[in-house]
């Protein structure tokens, strides 16, 4: 019932946020906050629930951006349609990347997704012909209106496309906590405790691992997709790594595992270097101090600290883990 | 063709030895501490920068702005150890690759405040070209070589000859029982990251003199490190030597025969290849 209404005041805050705020920048600063939440979720099943850290994100929502940018401009299809087949093609990408790189675990795999994601970031540069390279695509199409009879929808404006992001959000949302709740997020868990111990139960463990994988790419792929209709404009730039490493950072933060805790971490990473922007190199140093003592002090990651923190007051030290 | 050929081997030797001299540090980290380090690189970068600013500011001469360079990166070494790394130790892998990319982000910025946005190259008095049976050599280069080879055996003879060296041996074999042995684990930890950290900063200056230092000079590098780290296999010295020499010719030979742009490119997929055929690593036995 607490939670229930929780997240029907979170929903509604969203809705209501863009009308309250009008400031652009703001608004602007939303739209990215939603998509790179998507990001952050995506990378939370991977490296949360099934407990394989993977460096590929960035390279994925590019993947995704490049093709649904590219199916628009040069195929001329819809950009509906191509939103929709974007994280298709993504996840094709990521079944050719995973079915070999998740042989291997731990550290190992971090730095083979790693590389791959250099190694598509090298490609956008360098496949001139078709991704214009590092100055990249200019004029990206918006998605068409839509007429709903009393009001268009026109989304090269900024606040229509806030609601398309936050329905694409809301829609995922629920599918990934569908997923998490249903078998497949428990044999996912059962992987991250022991996988060996998985794998004895009779469980074909690489299976559950190729699904978390591609599914957490094709999370990147649609979250590229609507970064790139909305931009207007990409280029490779933030398709590198550090977009991984950022995903990385967002779960971490938030609470790995948790499925609030991107929401959380995703918003974070996009709202705290531009808060923190008091002066252009301090801030990043900052961030990584922040990012450091959160680590150090706040291990588990904030939600699941807050949780703790509203349990102790409300008096009921029982139950709430990491729900 | 045949010259082609072994000037390659050449140019491909001497970036290799960097790359060793990057590799060497990372895995000689992740064998005591299982830490991935990612924030190496920018301590080589740093390095790199310090060296140019103790030769062109303080107008010191190249070997002594190069030892005391490593001196400062032995030095920020055992910081970053006590600092970042010491109190998470016992906390999950992925907490001390956090905290290692939020030090990247630092060091990295840090350099920028301190040394401004501009590449630099070290200035060398080494303007020679030697030409060995048609394949070219500059005097340079032959000494990045050397230095490189110098500083590998020197660590080799201290991790393999000296009791501080069987102390960090002992340690990354079985932590608890050194601990028990009377090792003080601490001060073996705060070791490797001083000498690791001083053979990134000679690395990074190496890069400076032959190349450039430059922002975003460090991912790249670090990457590449952790590839020749996959080559030889995790942990091991010999591994990280033939990683480092492998994977600088491979590039080398990519950027002459195939392209120069796609040249990291072959470098990842060998060693994605590497990994999945042989998981182990190229130097290492079957038996574990």
């Amino acid at each position: 019932m607490w939670k229930a209404s929780a997240i029907a005041g979170l929903v509604a805050a969203a809705i209501v946020f863009p009308l309250i705020v009008t400031v652009n920048y703001f608004l602007h600063l939303a739209i990215l906050a939603l998509i790179f939440v998507m990001v952050a979720q995506g990378a939370n099943i991977i490296q949360g629930y099934t407990g394989y850290v993977s460096i590929a994100q960035g390279a994925f929502m590019g993947i995704g951006a490049y093709s649904s940018a590219l199916l628009s401009m040069r195929l001329g299809l819809p950009v509906w349609a191509s939103m929709a087949i974007a994280p298709m093609i993504t996840a094709v990408a990521a079944v050719i990347a995973g079915y070999p790189s998740l042989r291997v675990k731990g550290h190992y795999f971090a730095i083979v997704t790693l590389a791959m994601n250099m190694v598509v970031f090298i490609v956008l540069v360098n496949w001139i012909s078709l991704t214009k390279g590092e100055p990249g695509l200019p004029s990206i199409p918006s998605p068409e209106p839509i007429n709903l009879g009393f009001v268009e929808l026109a989304f090269e404006k900024r606040r229509p496309y806030y609601y398309l992001t936050l329905t694409a959000l809301l829609a995922v949302m629920t599918i990934v906590t569908l997923i998490v709740r249903s078998r497949i997020g428990q044999v996912l868990q059962a992987i991250r405790q022991n996988e060996v111990f998985a794998e004895a139960a009779g469980i074909a463990c690489w299976k559950y691992k190729l699904f978390a994988f591609v599914f957490s790419a094709s999370l990147a792929g649609l979250a590229g997709a609507l970064y790139a209709h909305y931009m207007g404009f990409i280029n490779p730039t933030p398709f590198s790594a550090d977009a991984s490493l950022n995903a990385i950072l967002a779960v971490i933060l938030g609470g790995s595992g948790t499925l609030t805790g991107p929401l959380v971490g995703g918003a974070l990473t996009v709202l705290l270097p531009e808060m923190l922007r008091v002066a252009e190199v301090y801030r990043l140093i900052a961030y990584g101090l922040i990012l450091i003592l959160v680590v150090i002090f706040l291990p588990r990651g904030l939600v699941p600290a807050l949780a703790d923190l509203a349990a102790r007051l409300r008096g009921n030290k029982s139950k709430r883990g990491a729900a | 063709m045949i010259i082609d050929f072994l000037q390659q081997i050449f140019n491909g030797l001497v970036v290799g030895s960097i790359y060793t001299l990057i590799a060497l540090g990372l895995t000689t980290i992740f064998g005591i501490l299982g830490i991935a380090h990612f924030a190496h690189g920018s301590v080589a970068m740093f390095g790199g920068y310090l060296a140019f600013f103790l030769i062109s500011t303080l107008g010191l001469g190249l070997l002594p702005s190069f030892i005391l360079a490593m001196l400062c990166g032995a030095l920020l070494g055992v910081v970053l150890e006590r600092v970042a790394y010491y109190p998470v130790r016992n906390a999950p892998p992925i907490n001390s690759f956090i905290i290692a990319l939020g030090l990247t982000l630092i060091i990295e910025k840090t350099n920028l405040l301190a040394f401004g946005v501009d590449q630099v190259i070290i200035p060398t008095p080494f303007n020679r070209v030697f030409s060995v049976g048609g394949v070219t050599m500059p005097e340079l280069r032959i000494y990045v070589l050397l230095t490189a080879a110098v500083l590998v055996g020197g660590m080799t003879l201290l991790i393999q000859r000296t009791w501080i060296g069987k102390a960090v041996r002992a340690v990354a074999q079985n932590r608890p029982t050194a601990a028990l042995m009377g090792i003080n684990v601490n001060s073996v930890s705060m070791f490797v990251f001083a000498l690791s950290s001083a053979l990134g900063v000679a690395a990074g200056v190496l890069i400076g003199a032959l190349f450039a230092v430059a922002p975003g000079v460090s991912e790249g590098l670090v990457v590449k490190g952790f590839a020749v780290l996959i080559l030889g296999g995790l942990g091991s010295i010999p591994g990280a030597i033939v990683g480092g020499m492998v994977l600088g010719v491979t590039e080398a030979f990519a950027a002459a025969f195939i392209s120069s742009g796609y040249k990291d490119v072959i470098s990842f997929l060998l060693m994605i290849a590497v990994l999945l055929v042989r998981p182990e690593g190229l130097m290492r036995g079957k038996a574990r």
